[in-house]
């Protein structure tokens, strides 16, 4: 409990923090519903895989010392050839296997992201990227940083690709044909595990892509796993099968953590964004977005 | 996930009236094979305790304290099955409930200084009302829903132990004292005498001697339950709700009380290892906690309760086997690299191991060893 001054001008500034951070969650988020729609996939390694994300801009932004520019396209392109890996090298073999199997498999691959992760880059945390231009500007009484607006502008630009890459290219119509319906899609000539394939793909992209922006914002450590958990609250508040939804549900998440972080203390920034899911899955079931669902006996 | 090996044609008794269907341990053979566990089960952990030592040059002593964290395990992971594999409510709530046995040590037995077995059982009663209140959303949310609420409920367990710490004791964490067993237990073979009134819980083999009845007892409460019309009550929910309902059955009832009866053996589950382990610091019940029950029943076989003891010792297992693999084999034990970084090479090890085993045998450990039944069992004809 710091103060519970609210002063409008403080809570606006954390308010766009929390937009920063939630466009982040948001993405994460996008991948996590995009592989569920599509695979019927849970994937809890989501966290890791923000985590390794974060870790190899470390690589490329730090060691190596290459732009912004050069390394968010490597990082999506290394992360996308491993999305595709891992369907073709696990995931594919675990098709029509019980739900919660396929959860644990996924934690699997997220425990061994983890080790090896462990293993190069060691236990001590890395500190923040610092890879976004500092300072800040005022408009009125509200100081706005730099590095929020560029983040929030990226993810826009990014979330503008993906719905072109849906609305425009012939591989984003195969995934959301297979993603509606399974055997029409398959009877239409879709082969529906290059679709798989091409879907992990693109969410661990995004995955990566949230990752180094997370690292500009937070310390990179290992502990980020458990923090990219987040992002399934933000999923869920969406409505779990709605990809717009995803995206509202981690500008909320990222919000709420914020401002309740800020006013009733750290540790209460992790368990907001859950009794908020908890809160909100009372009164809605199926998330804010969610279809009904019918369930025939 | 409704896949059980003892519904497999090969493994049924031929049984001719219901008291030999209701039997656990039906055939002769079964006996003898009871008999001999029993025995090996009493004298193998003395020899340990005792650093009796059998051949290889293997660290025989160090598997006193697996075997007791298999117990314990095994309590949480078979608690966690009858939620998840026989009613089909998924939960990762299960941290939580470790923790609420924690805080329960805390309050009743170091705060309080009521006796060892009695915090036991009132910790059992506040693990199953907890089960109840965290069961309610249950009645509402399903599947992947679920599981998120009680992700929730994970991190507000959480929050309340970090405030429930920082209260009661500071930043050093929870301290627990040896418990004591009440003074008829002194004199009894095996375990030595102490010159107090009361047994006091120092060593493995005595540990082991409390932990292995209250396992015992409390895996045959759980698998008479699970065969029981509550137990089938369980299997209908977890297929379909719906239909659970149009046949007569409450579902709301059943569903209260399988989270009841699983959260009050994980809390006594958490409340026991708070004394085995003695300290309990903030970061004691981290996420994975839930995570590795879960692989323990998923490794071990769904739905079984044998499942979750093999996936309970293949879990503690592990890490001991790679350390001695580590330190004794001829060219690996040259390798500083291993020594280094053995926590994340057993963690790199257990996530492949995983992945393995549930991409080979998605049936886990109990099918393999089902399979291995299964063959002898048919011997002359099997292929």
């Amino acid at each position: 409990m710091t103060q519970l001054a609210f002063d409008a001008a403080v809570n606006l500034q954390l308010a766009i923090g929390g937009v920063a951070l939630g466009s982040i969650y948001g993405i994460v988020a996008l991948g996590f519903v995009l592989v569920f729609k599509s695979t019927g996939v849970l994937n809890l390694a989501q966290g890791d895989f923000l985590m390794l994300g974060a870790y190899l801009s470390v690589t490329l932004l730090l060691t190596n010392d290459l732009g912004l520019y050069m390394a968010i396209p490597l990082l999506a392109l290394f992360m996308g050839f491993l999305g595709l890996s891992v369907h073709y090298s696990v995931m594919r073999h675990l098709v029509g296997q019980p739900f919660f199997s396929i959860v644990l498999v996924t934690i699997g691959i997220g425990t061994i992201i983890r080790a090896v992760l462990l293993m190069v880059y060691g236990p001590i945390e890395k500190g923040r990227l610092r890879a976004l231009p500092e300072g800040s500007f005022k408009i009125g009484s509200v100081q706005v940083l730099w590095a929020n607006v560029i983040i929030i502008a990226i993810i826009a630009l990014i979330l503008l690709m993906f719905v072109m890459f849906f609305r425009l290219t012939r591989l984003g119509l195969h995934i959301r044909a297979v993603a509606d319906n399974l055997e029409a899609a398959a009877a239409q000539g879709i082969r529906p595990d290059s679709v798989y394939a091409m879907t992990w793909g693109v969410s661990l992209a995004l995955v990566g892509i949230a990752g180094l922006l997370f690292g500009n914002v937070n310390n990179v450590t290992p502990a980020a796993s458990t923090i990219g958990l987040a992002a399934l609250p933000a999923a869920v508040i969406g409505g779990f099968s709605s990809l717009g939804g995803a995206i509202v549900g981690g500008l909320i998440v990222g919000v709420v953590e914020i401002l309740l972080g800020y006013h009733l203390g750290q540790s209460w920034r992790q368990p907001s964004a859950f009794m908020l899911l908890f809160i909100i899955l009372l009164v809605k079931p199926t998330g804010l977005f969610g279809g009904k669902e019918f369930e025939r006996v | 996930m409704s896949y059980s090996v003892d519904s497999h044609p090969v493994f049924r008794r031929v049984t001719t009236d219901y008291r030999q269907e209701i039997r656990s341990i039906g055939r002769t053979g079964s006996r003898g094979l009871a008999v001999t566990v029993v025995v090996l089960g009493i004298l193998l952990p003395w020899a340990f305790s005792r650093d009796v030592s059998p051949p290889f040059a293997f660290p025989w002593s160090t598997w006193a304290a697996v075997l007791n964290l298999s117990l314990l395990s095994a309590l949480g992971a078979t608690a966690f099955n009858v939620l998840v594999g026989y009613t089909g409510q998924l939960s990762l709530a299960h941290a939580g409930f470790l923790t609420v046995g924690a805080m329960t040590t805390g309050y009743l037995g170091t705060e309080a200084g009521l006796p060892f077995l009695v915090v036991l059982v009132l910790g059992t009663v506040v693990g199953a009302v907890v089960g109840i209140l965290v069961g309610l959303p249950a009645l509402r949310l399903k599947g992947y829903y679920l599981l998120l609420a009680t992700l929730g409920v994970y991190f507000i367990s959480q929050l309340a132990w970090k405030e429930f710490l920082v209260a009661n004791y500071g930043f050093v964490g929870m301290i627990v004292d040896r418990p004591q067993l009440p003074a008829f237990t002194s004199g009894w073979p095996l375990i030595g005498t102490d010159t107090g009134e009361g047994l006091i819980l120092s060593n493995n083999f005595r540990w082991y001697i409390v932990l292995a009845p209250i396992c015992i007892l409390v895996m045959l409460f759980l698998s008479n339950l699970t065969r029981s019309r509550e137990g089938r009550a369980f299997a209908a929910v977890r297929e379909r709700d719906v239909s659970a309902s149009l046949i007569g059955i409450d579902v709301a009832r059943t569903k209260l009380l399988a989270f009841a009866v699983s959260s009050a053996v994980v809390t006594l589950s958490g409340a026991l290892s708070s004394y085995y382990l003695s300290a309990r610091g903030e970061d004691s019940f981290p996420f994975a906690v839930t995570l590795n029950f879960a692989i323990m029943i998923v490794v071990g076989g769904f739905s079984s309760i044998q499942g979750a003891i093999f996936g309970a010792v293949f879990f503690h297992a592990m890490p001991e086997l790679t350390k001695w693999i580590r330190s004794e084999a001829p060219v690996l034990r040259d390798i500083d690299y291993l020594r280094t970084h053995s926590g994340e090479i057993d963690l790199l090890i257990f996530g492949a191991l995983v992945v393995l085993v549930l991409t080979t045998r998605p049936d886990g450990l109990a099918g393999l060893w089902a399979q291995i039944k299964g063959w002898f069992t048919k011997w002359p004809f099997s292929t």
